[in-house]
């Protein structure tokens, strides 16, 4: 099941040790952590994800794995998060069935709705705001589009791209269930308040 | 179980892995290739294709799966069980830093599983977790293990034959000149990734090879 709106989802980082993050944010109040490290091995994502879970639990907060469809099932996770280049969100659910959550990165209007007919159960969306952790080939979509794109569907978004204390509670007011950051949390010298500052940036938003 | 019985049918002493080369250009190589196999001589193929991204790869799984093959082939992908599944291939074929065979068995049962090993602490990892055949090498000199340092030589393939009951595929520079070498060390079969490099010999390649492993 999907946190209840809004929430703050923290991906890791190459540059951290993903289950020290995930440790940090989850006191902080993150209720989803993905597990993305495109040059780690598959024993290593493997040991990290399963980590990563046990810490997760006592949260209620959700285990995402990036890409990797089997990691997810051997590590017992909640779920994956795919990429447009990844595995499509169809095969994904004939492996993983009901029970597991899968989220798809959406760049337009388009790939989101393709998305939500495939059985995804939130889309990933963006970039909205300039991004320092990913080299992009677009502009950023901005909060006009995730408008847009939150009236057109109606599986719960998850923005990323940018997202920082600032402009937060505008992609919550834009009908974004949820906040994806890397960047805002990874660059903070206390992981663990930046994200408490980020939660409550969104919360207060609701009022 | 008796889908696993079936499956117990001897390997075949032939393995093959596909060039790494693909691009954008889908399997092209890898595809037309399986064409080719000569139609009495079933190997083992192994996709193993890490430009490719998951989403490509999973379309060339599927339409290698889709072609007809030798009888007894088997279709293994590198590493990613999610897309054996997804493709219905007959196995997996994992990297010693990947997840285990026991880890990768719980998630998808009926699949066969072998490990790449290159020492004897790793082999027995991999016999403890339950793989049904080892990968070793490399045996000989090849261009692209040279970055690893020397070959492991004919003299640890024997010692690794005489260590386990399991079916070894001897890798790296082997060729029909040095194959029987391998054989004679007690290898069950040996793994080359070269022969999908050369489209025009391809074939007569393969019936040389299998001339030599299957006397």
């Amino acid at each position: 099941m999907m946190p209840s709106s809004p929430f703050l989802c923290v991906i890791t980082d190459d540059a951290l040790c993903p289950v020290s993050l995930a440790e940090q944010v989850l006191t902080g109040g993150a209720s989803m952590i993905q597990l993305r490290h495109k040059n780690a091995s598959g024993s290593q994502l493997f040991s990290w994800a399963v980590e990563i879970r046990k810490r997760c639990k006592p949260y209620h907060a959700l285990c995402i794995i990036n890409d990797r469809v089997d990691i997810a099932m051997a590590s017992h996770a909640d779920g994956v998060h795919l990429g447009q280049q990844d595995m499509p969100a169809e095969a994904a659910r004939k492996i993983l069935g009901n029970n597991s959550i899968i989220g798809v990165s959406a760049s337009s209007l388009g790939e989101a709705m393709q998305a939500e007919k495939d059985g995804a159960d939130y889309i990933g969306f963006g970039h909205i705001f300039p991004t320092v952790s990913k080299k992009k080939e677009y502009a950023p979509l901005g909060t006009e589009t995730l408008r847009k794109a939150a009236d057109g569907l109606s599986l719960p978004i998850v923005a990323i791209g940018g997202i920082d204390l600032e402009n937060a509670a505008s992609i919550i007011s834009s009908g974004a269930s949820g906040i994806a950051v890397i960047s805002a949390v990874i660059r903070a010298s206390d992981p663990s308040f930046a994200a408490h500052q980020l939660v409550c940036a969104i919360k207060k938003n609701r009022s | 179980m008796k889908h696993k019985q079936q499956k117990k049918a001897p390997l075949p002493r032939l393995y093959l892995i596909s060039s790494g080369d693909e691009n954008a250009d889908i399997g092209t190589l890898l595809l037309n290739q399986l064409h080719l196999l000569p139609r009495s001589h079933p190997c083992i193929i192994q996709i193993r294709e890490k430009k490719l991204t998951a989403k490509k790869l999973l379309i060339l799984a599927q339409q290698a799966q889709a072609i007809e093959l030798p009888e007894g082939t088997l279709l293994l992908m590198n590493e990613r069980v999610d897309l054996a599944i997804a493709a219905s291939l007959d196995g997996v074929h994992l990297p010693e830093n990947a997840c285990s065979v026991k880890t990768m068995r719980g998630i998808a049962p009926g699949l066969i599983y072998g490990c790449s090993i290159h020492s004897p602490s790793a082999l027995r990892i991999a016999e403890e977790s339950g793989a049904e055949y080892l990968l070793f090498g490399p045996v000989f000199d090849t261009p692209s293990k040279r970055k690893y340092g020397a070959p492991q030589g004919l003299e640890k393939l024997g010692a690794i034959c005489r260590q386990t009951s399991l079916p070894v595929f001897a890798l790296g520079g082997v060729n029909q000149k040095n194959a029987l070498l391998c054989m004679a060390e007690g290898a069950y079969g040996i793994a080359t990734l070269s022969l999908f490099r050369d489209s025009a010999r391809f074939a007569q390649t393969i019936e040389e090879l299998y001339l030599l492993l299957n006397p």
